[in-house]
């Protein structure tokens, strides 16, 4: 029984993927963090089904049964070469994460005076207790709701009036914080045209639950209508 | 509803006003129950006892007082969030806040830190052959401490000014200008006061572990828990003095005008850097006992030693290590840029590899045993599969990029949960069931204990599993309700039910515990058929142990002698004995302190320096009155 509730676990995972957000992502910055949590999460099942295999195993060969009653197990003291087989296969493991983990993270880290000169859709991201402001080229601002085009790189830059919140669409990429003493920076590339749930994913007080907005990719020539209004 | 007093009207919700009434009514059985059964002495004993063991007993015993509180607010939280768009009871925004904030606090600081440093204050002694900690005083003005911060902590909310700045107590938010009035500062004073104590009762454990040793109890002899207990202790040292100054730079800004997390000069993220350098480190004080406990545990009840030895002590040392190089992790989105974080992100990873070597030894340890499916042994197999699942997603987490996904979402909830109840909480009870024999002289219902296992595993999956999705179908963590349109519904349903499942395990246990002291039979020294020198000694463990004093020749000794057929050889000049005694000022230390911290939580600044002058007094009464010290000078 317990087996079967825990074999179904990947294959539960499997199949909601299909529909989970973050793991459908509409942007290529949603869609290089997806991969990296398949990449991850594959080689972890690697490391779950090596350690379930062998505890089921060991379990139910060497459980006590009344014919063992008087069986004394020899002693092992270790192994050095099975030892060092769980030390260097993990470490090879690893490895072979970390390369696109190093990779991604700087590709998805923006600079701030590279970014100035870029081709990038700026839009300010100002955040206070429980409401979001964006204020796009040109001075046109709107609260709660985020228009942006598609197939553009956004370039948001965020700073908070009061505490640290933090901006988030989860079918569009990560989060970032936005802090009450610096602007901090982040880049969304080649959203696809759809709407979204936005979120305050730091927990800021009492009405942090409700400090959602929606984000409303749209295309080029709705975003220059939009911008002009 | 509200209410009149001192000239001023206190607003008093309903479930406050709930507590009171079901404190009151408890409070008055618990008071019938010990006048009746003429347990007013055996208070009076306790209250000043310096004994390891009882004391063991008392944190024990308030730790898992705290922990049906912290779990009650768990229940609360999961009722609140069972549907979308709900409002149970009262727990939306402000209350919602408040409760998981104690729930976080309380589970991490009065309930998982006070249960590990019971067992440690049971067992370490017995294993190594010790017949008391180093410094049993300290001992006791430790557990006092974190006696009154505990008190202090819940108190808030009997006055209704639970804190709601979560556990990690984030600034700027945790500062005066958003959260003014005092629910803060109890946050800020409850867990100073016991951490200071537990910064006490680590340094007692340090030196009990290097001084206190039985002849032939060489460091390589001693038993994993033990080890455990020796590296957390270290680890407390560390991280218990980063969080003490965190705590008081944020006393600091908010009673004195000072501006370290705000302003032009300082800055919030500097307390993110304390506190996380300690939050990091505290999630291996947490886990490595645990660890200890499972590796005593498997080869007990395997009747086969632990495989490689050397490798799951320098394992243990290792995580203990790294687990200061990794902090950073939590910040992976408050732009520290590219080069930290792929720092922390590799360091983090490396962590994984001792962590797994101790896997795979556990595993070995089992391979050609003779397993005995007995209650703890039950909690140490779960342990294992439960564990790695919770140590995957961690590996998973340490992935920078794919981190600003997870960060703040409810797979971090399930990650968080699947580590530490896996690893603290199941080491927690299958430690309780291990050694309760030694701690009363019965031994727990073995079937109830399976009961409470099963049940316990089953809703512990069914409640952090879905979580991981929800996270990923964009549920941050710390929200009081989501929309109906999200794809949520169904996933915090099964969470529910899960958490009353759990709900109803916990309550086996605590039948268990009653059925047991009311059949009341008691089991000899070795119950288990033990491997270590704690059951060499009678259950209960006597108050003067090791007498006469064994020596130890080998690893696990008492199972080798058994097996050999021979008795231990006795020692016949042991070490003397730390000297026990009785003691008032230990309690009154406490007492002082807490005097101290509700002052200042309310600028009564004169019972603050009473409060201050107490300590001081009580400390020089002590230095006067001290029988070790007085007794070396007749000697000398
Ligand atoms: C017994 C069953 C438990 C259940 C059902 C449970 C449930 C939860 C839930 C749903 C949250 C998320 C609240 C939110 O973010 O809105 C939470 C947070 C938390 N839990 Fe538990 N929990 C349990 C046990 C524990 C234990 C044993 C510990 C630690 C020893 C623990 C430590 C925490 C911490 C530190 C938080 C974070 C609080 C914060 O965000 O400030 N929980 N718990
Ligand atoms: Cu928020
Ligand atoms: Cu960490």
């Amino acid at each position: 029984m317990v087996l079967k509730r825990f074999t179904l676990v990947p294959v539960l995972l499997m199949l909601a993927g299909c529909n989970i957000t973050v793991l459908n992502p509409k942007s290529a910055t949603g869609k290089d963090q997806a991969f990296l949590i398949w990449f991850s999460f594959g080689l972890m099942l690697i490391v779950l089904l090596v350690v379930f295999f062998l505890f089921f195993r060991f379990v139910a060969t060497y459980r006590y049964t009344d014919k063992k009653a008087n069986f004394i197990p020899e002693d092992v003291h270790g192994n050095k070469w099975l030892e060092l087989t769980w030390t260097i296969l993990p470490i090879l493991l690893l490895i072979v994460l970390a390369v696109p983990t190093v990779a991604i993270t700087y590709n998805q880290s923006p600079i701030s005076e590279v970014l100035k000169k870029d081709e990038a859709v700026q839009i300010e991201v100002e955040a206070q207790q429980y409401q979001w402001t964006f204020t796009h080229e040109g001075g046109k601002t709107s609260n709660q709701a985020l228009v942006i085009p598609e197939g553009k790189t956004i370039r948001l830059q965020l700073k908070s009036k009061d505490v640290i919140h933090s901006f988030w669409v989860p079918a569009l990429g990560g989060k970032v914080d936005v802090m009450p003493h610096k602007d901090l920076y982040y880049e969304i590339k080649n959203p696809e045209v759809g709407t979204y749930h936005g979120k305050c994913a730091e927990y800021c007080g009492l009405e942090h639950a409700k400090m959602i907005f929606t984000a409303k990719v749209v295309t080029e020539e709705a975003y220059e209508q939009y911008v002009k209004e | 509803m509200q209410i009149s007093m001192f000239n001023q009207t206190f607003e008093l919700p309903s479930d406050v006003l709930a507590a009171w009434i079901f404190t009151i009514i408890a409070g008055g059985f618990v008071l019938l129950y010990v006048i009746k059964k003429k347990k007013l002495p055996l208070i009076w004993d306790y209250i000043r006892t310096t004994n390891h063991r009882k004391i063991g007993t008392l944190y024990i015993l308030f730790g898992v007082v705290y922990f049906l509180r912290a779990g009650l607010d768990a229940v609360f939280i999961r009722l609140q969030l069972a549907f979308p768009d709900q409002s149970f009871w009262v727990f939306q925004q402000e209350k919602y806040n408040e409760v998981f904030t104690t729930h976080g606090t309380i589970m991490i600081f009065f309930s998982a830190m006070p249960i590990l440093l019971g067992l440690m204050n049971v067992a370490v002694p017995l294993q190594i052959g010790a017949r008391d900690l180093a410094f049993p005083f300290l001992n006791a003005v430790g557990f006092w401490l974190f006696f009154f911060g505990a008190l202090f902590f819940n108190l808030a909310f009997f006055v209704n000014q639970a804190p709601s700045i979560g556990w990690t107590g984030y600034a700027p938010y945790s500062l005066n200008e958003y959260t003014p009035g005092v629910s803060t500062d109890y946050y800020v004073f409850g867990i100073q006061l016991s951490g200071l104590g537990t910064i006490f009762t680590a340094l007692n454990l340090i030196v009990t572990i290097f001084r206190h040793r039985a002849p032939g109890m060489k460091l390589t002899r001693m038993p994993l828990f033990t080890w455990a207990s020796l590296i957390t202790s270290y680890l407390i040292l560390i991280a218990f003095s980063v969080l003490a100054v965190a705590l008081y730079l944020l006393m600091f800004d908010r009673l004195f005008g000072t501006a370290f997390f705000s302003g032009s000069e300082g800055d919030p993220v500097y307390w993110q850097h304390l506190f996380w350098i300690f939050g990091h480190p505290e999630v291996y004080i947490l886990a490595l006992p645990a660890f200890g406990i499972f590796s005593d545990i498997i080869p007990t009840f395997s009747s086969k030693r632990i495989f490689g030895y050397p490798t799951m002590v320098v394992s243990l040392a290792l995580i203990g290590f790294l687990g200061f190089t990794v902090w950073a992790h939590h910040m992976f989105t408050v732009g520290l840029g590219p080069m930290a974080n792929t720092f922390f992100a590799l360091t983090t990873m490396t962590i994984a590899v001792p962590t797994g070597i101790k896997v795979f030894n556990w595993l070995f340890t089992i391979r050609g045993g003779l397993l005995r499916m007995t209650a703890p042994m039950l909690f140490a197999l779960g342990f294992i599969p439960s564990f790695v699942m919770g140590g995957v997603t961690g590996v998973m987490l340490s992935v920078s990029a794919a981190d600003f996904q997870f960060h703040d979402s409810h797979f971090v909830v399930a990650h968080f949960h699947y580590v530490i109840i896996a690893s603290t909480i199941f080491g927690i009870f299958g430690g309780i069931y291990y050694w309760y024999p030694k701690i009363t002289g019965y031994r727990l219902n073995e079937k109830l204990g399976k009961w409470h296992f099963w049940l316990f595993l089953i809703g512990f999956h069914l409640t952090f599993l879905p979580m991981h999705i929800s996270g990923l179908q964009g549920m941050p963590r710390r929200v009081y309700t989501y929309g109906a349109d999200e794809g949520l519904t169904g996933l915090n349903f099964t969470s529910t039910i899960g958490a009353f499942v759990m709900g109803a395990a916990v309550s086996i246990f605590l039948w268990n515990i009653v059925i047991t002291h009311r059949r009341g039979v008691t089991v000899g020294a070795d119950p288990w058929n033990g491997r270590t020198l704690e059951w060499t000694v009678d259950s209960p463990s006597p108050e003067h142990s090791f007498d006469p004093m064994p020596v130890v020749d080998q690893m696990d000794p008492f199972w080798y002698a058994k097996q050999e057929k021979r008795q231990l050889a006795i020692c016949a000049n042991p070490r003397p004995a730390p000297p026990d005694e009785q003691s008032m000022i230990p309690i009154s230390m406490g007492l002082s302190l807490f005097v101290l911290a509700a002052a200042l939580t309310y600028s009564l600044y004169w019972l603050a320096i009473a409060g201050g002058v107490g300590i001081f007094v009580l400390m020089a009464i002590r230095s006067w009155t001290d029988r070790t010290i007085i007794e070396e000078e007749e000697e000398a």
